[in-house]
C-alpha cells in the first residue's frame, strides 16, 4: 500500500490496512504499508484537514478493489477464495504479466466544484456532524470553571476502527476543553511569550472529566465503506458547549477563549 | 565522573559530568526510549524509575544516580515479550503519537507496583505528571485498568 498519508499516531496505517484488506478480501495483517517517502509513494496530498480516511482511504479502497478485479478478470481468482488461493493468484499474475499494480486517482464527487487556482468552491463533498454536551461547575470564590461531564455524539459516516475513532474524539475533546479553559497563547512583539509547559497550561489527567463518546453512522457514498473525516471536528464543539453551560450557570455570555478565572471575574464584575 | 548504576538489571558504569542530565546520559548509552519532551520537568516524557520511584530524568543529575537501580522503558519488556502494561496500551489505544508513552508506561508500572488494583482516582493522580496531547487520557486510563486486570 503506497500513499503519502503519514502515520502520526492517529491510526492511518491501521485503518488503511483494514480498508485495503476489506476491499481485497484478505486479512489486515497481510497488508504492508510503505513509508511515506515521496520518492517511492504517489503524492496523495498532505496529512491534514480530516481528509486522510475519507479521501485517501477511498483511493486505497478503490486501488485495492482494482487488484482484486484484475485477478478475477485474469481468471486467477474466483469470487470466494482463501488466503493461500489469493497468494497463488498474485504469484501467477506476476509470473505471467511481470507486475501487479493498481493506482487510484482522486476525482471530486459529482456536483462538487473546486478551483485550485482561485481557491474557490467546495473542497469537501461532506462533513461530519456532532452534538456536544458539557456539564460544568463554576467556583464562585476563585472563578475557576471545571468540566464535570462531557458527552460527544459523533456522526462519522462509518466507524472504521472503534478504538481508534473513539481515541480521536476523546483526544480532540480534551484539546477543545484545554482551549476553552486553560490554553492562552500570549503574544508580545511577534513572539509567543509563554511557550513552555510551565506557563502554557494544558489539561493533565486530573483536569478532564470522563469523556463519553457515542457514534452515529450515516454512510457517505464517496468515503471508504461510507466513512467521513473526524480528526478536527471534536476540536470545534467543546468550547461553545462549555461556554453555554457557563452562561447557564452564571448568566454571563462568554465570547472569548480561554475562559480563565481572571476573564470570568471581569465578566462577572462588568 | 564514573557512576556505578544498575541499568535495567545490568550493573554498569555511566560516564559524564556529575551535573549532566540523566536523560542525556541514558540516551547516549543507547537507551533512546527515554524521550525529551519539555526538558523542564513538566511533561514526564523523560520519566524513568530510580530505585523504583518515578523521576523526571531531565531534572536528575547523573551524580544523583550513583549506586541506584535505573529502569527505562527498555527494561520493562522481557526479551521479545511485552509487559502486560505495554500490551494493554496496544489493545486499548493508550498510545497515539507515542512521545508520552515510555513515561506513561513507567508511571503505570510504578502505580501498579504500589496499587495492583487501582481506582480511577488513583490512576489519575499517578499519571498527573505525565502529559498527553493526543489521547485525552481516557484510553490510557482504560489501558492501566486492563493492565491491572491482566496482572492479577
Amino acid at each position: 500500500m503506497l500513499a503519502a498519508s503519514t502515520e502520526i499516531g492517529q491510526g492511518t496505517n491501521t485503518i488503511f490496512s483494514q480498508i485495503a484488506a476489506d476491499a481485497l478480501g484478505i486479512d489486515p495483517d497481510d497488508v504492508e504499508i510503505a513509508q511515506p517517502d515521496t520518492s517511492v509513494v504517489p503524492d496523495s496530498g498532505p496529512t491534514v484537514a480530516s481528509r486522510t480516511c475519507m479521501v485517501v482511504g477511498k483511493l486505497v479502497e478503490s486501488a485495492a478493489a482494482g487488484i482484486r478485479h484484475t485477478l478475477v478478470d485474469a481468471g486467477f481468482l474466483t469470487a470466494v477464495f482463501t488466503r493461500a488461493e489469493f497468494q497463488i493468484a498474485c504469484r501467477r499474475y506476476v509470473e505471467t504479466f511481470g507486475s501487479l499494480r493498481s493506482t487510484s486517482q482522486y476525482t471530486p464527487p459529482p456536483g462538487l466544484v473546486w478551483d485550485d487556482d482561485k481557491y474557490l468552491g467546495d473542497a469537501y463533498g461532506t462533513y461530519g456532524w456532532a452534538v456536544y454536551v458539557a456539564e460544568v461547575s463554576v467556583d464562585t470564590a476563585t472563578w475557576e470553571t471545571r468540566v464535570d461531564d462531557f458527552v460527544a455524539l459523533q456522526e462519522v459516516g462509518k466507524v472504521i476502527n472503534p478504538t481508534l475513532a473513539t481515541g480521536q474524539i476523546e483526544g480532540g475533546v480534551a484539546q477543545g476543553i484545554g482551549w476553552a479553559l486553560y490554553e492562552d497563547v500570549v503574544w508580545r512583539e511577534g513572539r509567543m511569550v509563554n511557550s513552555q509547559m510551565t506557563n502554557y497550561i494544558m489539561p493533565t489527567s486530573m483536569d478532564l472529566p470522563g469523556i463519553r463518546v457515542y457514534f452515529e453512522e450515516t454512510p457517505y457514498p464517496y468515503g471508504p465503506a461510507g466513512a467521513k473525516g473526524i480528526g478536527e471536528l471534536p476540536m470545534d464543539g467543546p468550547a461553545p458547549a462549555i461556554f453555554n453551560a457557563v452562561a447557564n450557570a452564571t448568566g454571563v455570555n462568554v465570547t472569548r477563549l480561554p475562559l480563565t478565572p481572571e476573564r470570568l471575574m471581569d465578566l462577572m464584575d462588568a | 565522573m564514573r557512576v556505578a548504576v544498575t541499568l535495567n538489571g545490568r550493573p554498569l558504569w555511566l560516564d559524564g559530568h556529575p551535573m549532566a542530565r540523566l536523560l542525556d546520559v541514558l540516551r547516549a548509552s543507547g537507551m533512546t526510549g527515554t524521550k525529551e519532551g519539555c526538558g523542564e520537568g513538566e511533561c514526564g516524557a523523560c520519566a524513568v524509575l530510580l530505585d523504583g520511584r518515578l523521576v523526571n530524568s531531565c531534572l536528575t543529575p547523573l551524580a544523583h544516580a550513583e549506586g541506584m537501580s535505573i529502569t527505562t522503558i527498555e527494561g520493562v519488556a522481557t526479551e521479545s515479550t511485552l509487559h502486560a502494561i505495554q500490551s494493554a496500551f496496544l489493545e486499548c489505544g493508550g498510545a497515539q503519537c507515542g512521545i508520552c508513552t515510555p513515561g506513561m508506561v513507567l508511571a503505570a508500572y510504578e502505580l501498579l507496583w504500589r496499587h495492583p488494583d487501582p481506582t480511577e482516582d488513583q490512576i489519575r493522580i499517578a499519571l498527573a505528571g505525565n502529559l498527553c496531547r493526543c489521547t485525552g487520557y481516557m484510553r490510557i486510563f482504560a489501558s492501566v485498568l486492563e493492565a491491572a486486570r491482566k496482572l492479577r
